[in-house]
């Protein structure tokens, strides 16, 4: 079938995905330029929804933390801490201190993990290798840290119901303290690099700008809401785990724009590195896990936690079986995509991979949402009777 | 015979296209090594090359494929006519006649219209938009690249390549008394390869490869090995007219080796300019810049 | 504001090693809690399957042949393995554990991939159960 450009009505329309270099995962995005200047933009999700809220309802409460923990590969930890919060709540029971504290400690390297990897990608997207190569480098460190810790250097399974799985003695912490102090190091320079070079500013500084009101209109999450002065850190506003014990300064930058959603995610990863210290200094002694039953109690319940993306809204249900009844995820990209939409209108075609970006995006992690055609637009909703139809049409 | 000879074998073909390669070679490592990767070995631009003329070429629906298989054949031809005119590796050019530096900055420029045409001649949109984004930017660098190659000739008194660098061999080298020149020359240069932060109209990110989208194989084989090229004929030019005339072979390509690590240095620097950024920095330093040193050379010629 | 900052990473780089670990021919050391291959130790076994049920990824059958007598075999999927370690939290008995000297466990046959532990003779008997029904049967036989 030859290929035409979508040219109808001197409309040009450019695919980004579902397979495209900018995408490192499926999604499809249609922006219609006028030259090279963004007039509208549409998005399609849903290329990797891979039934994992329905996985649970087959699997013991146990083997779900394991399927839940890999809806995100880079923020994998965040997602099964949720879980455990949200089930130790179901079934009364709360996790020994020194569990706790580790888990806040996995999470917020794990925080440095992530939002290092966000920095090479947002600077290979804006054309710029040598922060990507170095930052990526850099991001060794924490990795090898984590698997030091835990024993995986991904999905680290660090959690299990009613605790955690892996302590840490005397020399895991003063590994850990050397992996930071250089980190640290490091950081101070990126920071330095993403707020003074001057060729890399003339790529973020006022673009991509979001106010605080498109942000609360839109519902936009975590350091992409908190780069335009939205004050919302779940660390802060809802501690859970062990951030009561440990509490977290808020990050924030008004400026709104992509220069200051660098500097807030660099800024956060000082916090975490801070946190972490704190946390090594002051680790509580005792078990690591209580015993969590095999039936959890019927009710239900919810559970936030502030994953690298911003919140991370766990439901769950129980009916008393050794199986869930309903878990329902809510990621933070989900909300942070409608907003590329808004504000890709409006500039220039070189700037939407850097705006998309902008939120850190993880794709995997919001395919979990039923894609409602627009009938206005043209697309047709079918009925099941059409459907079946078509289904028969197409196999004959 | 050695008119042949001097096509197919040294100076011109098989000897430059391998240069080509070995230069592209040196940027990339020095690139990856300046970001502290390993990089490719020594024989990869040379295994590339192989492999994507080894490979099928798939001519896409709604081509002219005339001009699509045509295309890469001229812009390489473009740039290995181009070879001939300049004292490459420190040798004496093959050909010469007076006016032929402004036939050698044409020739490379058939590189760069080829890339575009190709671009244009597809119905892919990435093409479409790298092709248009190609062509701006030749618009951009074009004229402040050839004034700031049109210094050195100002002040010799001639259009030919040949006589340029006797008079930049006889005088102290010329990027001391044209600073300005030299400086546009070399970053016209990265532009023109569109080379970072120039490399808008092949940005990954955006619009995949740009106006080669969709080309594989031989053609793509080809608008590489013609990069290659280009890449040697701008160093070659700006090292004999800059820094100091044709002098000893091993002593001429070390200095273009040191303009190669300049440039590999600036590409990993660099972050990548929107066009519209490219087209004004071109426009509103570049260009000014390099004109008010021509004027101020022309004015002191006139004065001598 | 300043121009091309990374400057001194680019030089320093020079004359660094580059980053990158070639890896056949050098090899990290595997950190100490690195979750590898697992292992199983027949000697405190009650072949209650506790460690099948809650492994995620169905990567461990616990054939019992005969409870009395404690013949038990224990096949390890190491291909299905997310080295997630519910296992080893879940025996009762602290009979698995995974070590970190066995990590590189690519290969080219699927057969290296199926792991058996246990008395010999008890292997040899699943081995041959298996064979006569069929390489399907492999998964009707366990707990
Ligand atoms: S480590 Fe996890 S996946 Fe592997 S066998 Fe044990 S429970 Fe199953
Ligand atoms: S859980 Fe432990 S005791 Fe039970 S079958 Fe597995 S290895 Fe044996």
């Amino acid at each position: 079938m030859p290929t035409t450009p979508t040219q109808e009505n001197d409309v040009f329309r450019i695919p980004i995905g579902p397979q495209h270099p900018a995408l490192k995962e499926p999604g499809h995005f249609e922006f219609t330029v006028d030259g090279e200047v963004v007039t509208a933009a549409t998005l399609r999700l849903g290329y990797v929804h891979r039934g994992i809220e329905k996985g649970t309802e087959g699997r013991n409460w146990i083997q779900s933390l394991y399927l839940l923990e890999r809806v995100c590969g880079i923020c994998s930890h965040v997602h099964a801490t949720a879980y455990c919060l949200g089930v130790e709540k179901l079934a009364g029971v709360e996790a020994p201190p020194r569990a706790q504290a580790i888990r806040v400690l996995v999470a917020e390297l794990e925080r440095i993990h992530s939002h290092m990897l966000w920095l090479g990608v947002a600077a290979h997207e804006a054309g710029f290798d040598m922060l990507f190569m170095y930052s990526w480098r850099d991001r060794e460190t924490v990795m090898n840290l984590l698997e030091g810790i835990t024993g995986n250097r991904v999905n680290y399974s660090a959690n299990q119901l009613g605790g955690v799985k892996c302590d840490i003695d005397g020399e895991q912490a003063d590994d850990i303290r050397v992996g930071l102090d250089f980190l640290e190091g490091r950081i101070k320079h990126y920071l330095d690099v993403v707020s003074q070079d001057t060729m890399f500013l003339r790529r973020t500084r006022g673009i991509g700008v979001m106010t605080r009101e498109d942000c609360e209109r839109m519902g936009i999450v975590g350091p992409t809401a908190r780069a335009s002065g939205v004050e919302l850190d779940l660390r802060v506003h809802a501690p859970y785990a062990a951030y009561p014990e440990h509490p977290v300064n808020l990050v924030t930058a008004t400026a709104g724009d992509l220069e200051a959603r660098f500097i807030v995610r660099v800024n956060e990863l000082f916090e975490s590195i801070r946190l972490i210290r704190e946390i090594l200094d002051d680790l509580p002694e005792g078990d690591l896990s209580v015993r969590v039953p095999r039936r959890i109690p019927a009710g239900e319940t919810i559970s936030r936690v502030e994953a690298p993306r911003g919140e991370l809204f766990y439901y769950i249900k129980s009916n008393r079986s050794d199986m869930a009844d309903r878990v329902k995820v809510r990621t933070p990209t989900l909300p942070n995509m409608a907003s590329v939409l808004e504000i890709a209108v409006g500039h220039q075609l070189a700037d939407i991979p850097m705006i998309l970006t902008g939120i850190d995006p993880c794709f995997s992690c919001n395919d979990r949402m039923v894609a409602i055609n627009d009938p206005s637009r043209g697309e047709q909703a079918w009925t099941w009777e059409q459907l079946r139809q078509y289904g028969i049409e197409y196999y004959r | 015979m050695s008119a042949i000879a001097a096509l197919l074998i040294f100076p011109g073909g098989v000897f430059l296209l391998l240069v080509g390669m070995i230069y592209e070679w040196i940027d990339r490592k020095l690139v990856a090594r300046f970001q502290n990767r390993m990089g490719p070995r020594w024989f990869q631009p040379l295994a590339d090359t192989i492999k994507l003329l080894a490979k099928e070429e798939v001519v896409p629906d709604g081509v002219d494929a005339r001009l699509f298989f045509t295309l890469p054949v001229i812009a390489l031809a473009g740039a290995m006519t181009a070879a001939l005119y300049v004292p490459l590796v420190g040798f004496e050019a093959s050909y010469s006649f007076s006016g032929d530096l402004i036939v050698t900055v044409y020739m490379l420029s058939l590189l760069t219209l080829g890339t575009g045409l190709a671009g244009a001649n597809t119905l892919n949109r990435f093409s479409l938009i790298g092709a248009t984004r190609t062509l701006t930017q030749l618009f951009s660098y074009e004229a402040p690249f050839l004034l700031a190659l049109l210094g050195p000739a100002i002040v010799a008194d001639s259009w030919q390549i040949g006589e340029i660098t006797d008079y930049a061999g006889d005088h102290v080298w010329l990027l001391v008394t044209q600073p300005i020149g030299f400086l546009v020359a070399l970053i016209g240069l990265m532009g023109k390869l569109e080379l970072p932060p120039f490399d808008a109209p092949e940005a990954e990110t955006e619009i995949v490869a740009g106006a080669l989208t969709e080309y594989s194989g031989r053609g793509l084989a080809l608008f590489h090995l013609g990069k290659g090229v280009e890449l040697v004929i701008g160093l070659t030019l700006v090292a004999a007219f800059y820094l100091g005339g044709v002098t000893h072979p091993l002593i001429f390509v070390a200095k273009t080796l040191a303009l190669l690590s300049i440039l590999a240095g600036l590409q990993a620097l660099m972050t990548r300019l929107r066009i519209d950024q490219t087209v004004g920095l071109w426009w509103r330093y570049g260009a000014l810049l390099v004109l008010a040193q021509f004027l101020a050379l022309i004015v002191w010629e006139g004065v001598m | 504001m300043r121009l091309g900052s990374m400057w001194r990473d680019a030089l320093s780089a020079l004359v660094r090693e580059p980053a990158t670990q070639q890896y056949p021919f050098e090899r990290l050391q595997a950190p100490e809690h690195l979750r590898s291959k697992l292992h199983w130790d027949l000697t405190n076994c009650t072949g209650c399957g506790l460690c099948a049920k809650d492994c995620p990824s169905d990567a461990i059958d616990v054939i019992v042949l005969d409870k009395k007598a404690r013949k038990f075999v224990f096949r390890y999927h190491v291909d299905r393995c997310t080295f997630c370690s519910q296992c080893v939290m879940s025996c009762p008995k602290k009979c698995l554990e995974m070590a970190n000297d066995e990590w590189e466990l690519a290969s080219l046959t699927p057969d290296d991939f199926l792991v058996y532990y246990g008395n010999e003779e008890d292997v040899e008997t699943v081995l041959a159960a298996a064979a006569s029904n069929g390489a399907d049967a492999s998964s009707t036989d366990t707990e």
